[in-house]
């Protein structure tokens, strides 16, 4: 029947994975939404939402551990760029532009990109394991049999950490950035530090930046709600934390760049430089 | 104060309950027997409201648990307790978070007056001195008390136990199954117990029931469940490999 038919069983095929697609989009989105709906129950009934101490140990694993990493990683790539576009900048006698090259690529594209894709496979599967081995060692449905919302209790101060950090990760990341590239423009350049911040500050509008905090909050936020939807619906023990695991970086970073194309494309047609 | 009427439920392809239906009456303990895999768990997760039902319906009182929103089902369960075959302790809290976790997140209770609390659940099950011990630092057995513990610590109306002593040596199991009855005469409570383990059903039962092939077959005081002339029944309790139950299993298998 395969081999008789073969555009019809692909186009089949096609149509089962994007109605698995669609469905798997629904249900996260309806996971964002319960999950604001039991936050927002339990603060209505005047009663703190989660306890202080589980959000900050939250942002401290998300926030404060990954700035390290995202630093590091960086202040590297802020290096290579700079390094890079010096050289071909050189040969027309333009490379004082590197600074407003660095710095805008990065706080509107670069920093939040690359800091989401950071958190998706440092912080998400961190998320998306502890979350999946508490839903098969029936820790969650312990949480749920007590009358405890387990959205509100276990994913809401996760996505809060995770929402909040990331802009904070995402200027570290350009702040990282941009001073490798006046290392760099002061070493092979002669771009000395102050006429280097000049460049910059000439170079960088308000728009770029506010630009690449909403996609940071926006990244923040899909992270997290991917991390913990696909933990809390691990299903098959060790293997299935496994797979869910791995599942919940690659579907987090294809959407942050999903999503980082999707925002420029939005925002390109509404406010063309 | 529990009631499952006409309860259908299937998993995917496998139908576990067909048409099951049980009374329990208040300050009763019922227990409730069958093969590994019957869907006895399945029956505690209905009540819960955990498991929608396919058809059917799950009261508690004067609440249809199969028609309750989120929210007021959340208020129905702070009334029942549940006591896990793996106890599900939070494996990152110490025992004195586990058990003061439903106080402090669903009463407006002092830390002073939880913590006399905790104290007091954690005396009655014997393990005030493992306070400081996480879940895994535990025996079994000791986690099936804390499990108790936590389980009591709102005061429930009814209490639901699954396996209270799988896994347990002899001794141990005693030792739950006596905690168990006294928290019933002393505190009034109601509790439904499933397993497959002969001497702690007919320790704490004050009514049995046997549930196979998605039904309950039988359902008496337990020196007339010891005396059933039905044969499902009679070869549960001998463990004989002779009889309807094994019967039963070779036939679906071949049918596969």
């Amino acid at each position: 029947m395969a081999n008789a038919h073969p555009p019809v069983v692909i186009g089949q095929e096609i149509t089962q994975i994007g109605r698995n697609f669609l469905r798997e989009v629904g249900s996260l989105f309806w996971f964002i939404v319960n999950t604001f709906e039991e936050t927002l129950e339990r603060i209505q009934r005047g009663r703190v939402p989660f306890r202080a101490a589980s959000f900050f140990r939250h942002t401290e694993r998300a926030g404060v551990d990954s700035v390290p990493l995202v630093g590091l990683v960086s202040f590297f790539l802020g290096l290579t760029m700079a390094l890079l576009t010096g050289y071909q900048l050189q040969r027309f006698g333009t490379e004082r532009l590197i600074p407003g090259l660095v710095a805008i690529a990065f706080t509107r594209e670069l920093g939040p990109l690359i800091t989401g894709i950071m958190l998706a496979a440092r912080i998400g599967a961190a998320f998306t394991a502890e979350l999946g081995t508490m839903q098969v060692s029936e820790e969650v449905e312990a949480i749920e049999s007590m009358g405890i919302g387990p959205l509100r209790f276990l994913v809401a101060p996760r996505m809060l950490a995770l929402f909040l950090l990331m802009p904070c990760l995402s200027t570290i990341s350009n702040i990282a950035a941009i001073f490798a590239s006046s290392l760099i423009c002061k070493a092979y350049f002669s771009i000395a530090f102050p006429y280097f911040l000049d460049l910059v500050k000439d170079s960088l509008l308000i728009r770029d930046i506010v630009t690449g905090i909403l996609k940071s909050f926006l990244f923040g936020l899909l992270i997290s709600a991917i991390a913990c939807y696909r933990g809390l619906t691990v299903k098959g023990g060790a293997a299935g934390v496994g797979t869910s695991t791995t599942s919940s970086v690659v579907t987090a970073v294809t959407t942050v760049i999903g999503f980082d194309t999707l925002y420029n494309i939005v925002y390109s047609t509404f406010y063309p430089t | 104060m529990v009631e499952l009427r006409d309860v259908d439920m299937q998993f995917e392809e496998k139908k576990v309950l067909a048409g099951f239906s049980l009374k329990v009456q208040p300050q009763e303990r019922l227990v409730i027997m069958g093969q590994s895999g019957s869907g006895k768990s399945t029956v505690l997760r209905l009540i819960l409201g955990i498991l929608r039902p396919a058809a059917g319906s799950v009261f508690f009182k004067r609440f249809e648990i199969t028609r309750l929103r989120r929210r007021k089902l959340q208020r129905v369960r702070q009334h029942m307790g549940m006591v896990y075959q793996y106890s599900a302790l939070l494996s990152s809290r110490n025992v004195r978070d586990n058990v003061a976790l439903p106080l402090e997140e669903l009463t407006d209770k002092p830390r002073s007056e939880i913590d006399k609390i905790v104290d007091e659940k954690l005396d009655l099950v014997g393990m005030k001195d493992t306070k400081d011990l996480l879940p895994e630092e535990l025996s079994g057995g000791m986690r099936k008390r804390i499990a108790l513990a936590r389980a009591l610590v709102l005061e429930p109306e009814l209490i639901l136990l699954d396996e209270p002593s799988a896994g347990l040596d002899p001794v141990i199991a005693s030792v739950i199954d006596e905690l168990i009855i006294s928290l019933s005469e002393k505190s009034k409570v109601t509790s439904i117990t499933v397993t497959h383990e002969m001497d702690t059903a007919f320790r704490i039962g004050t009514r049995m029931a046997m549930l196979y092939q998605g039904k309950i077959i039988e359902e008496t005081e337990p020196e007339k469940f010891k005396q059933s002339k039905n044969p499902v029944v009679a070869q549960f309790l001998s463990g004989s490999t002779e009889g309807p139950i094994l019967e039963g299993s070779l036939d679906a298998i071949t049918k596969k």
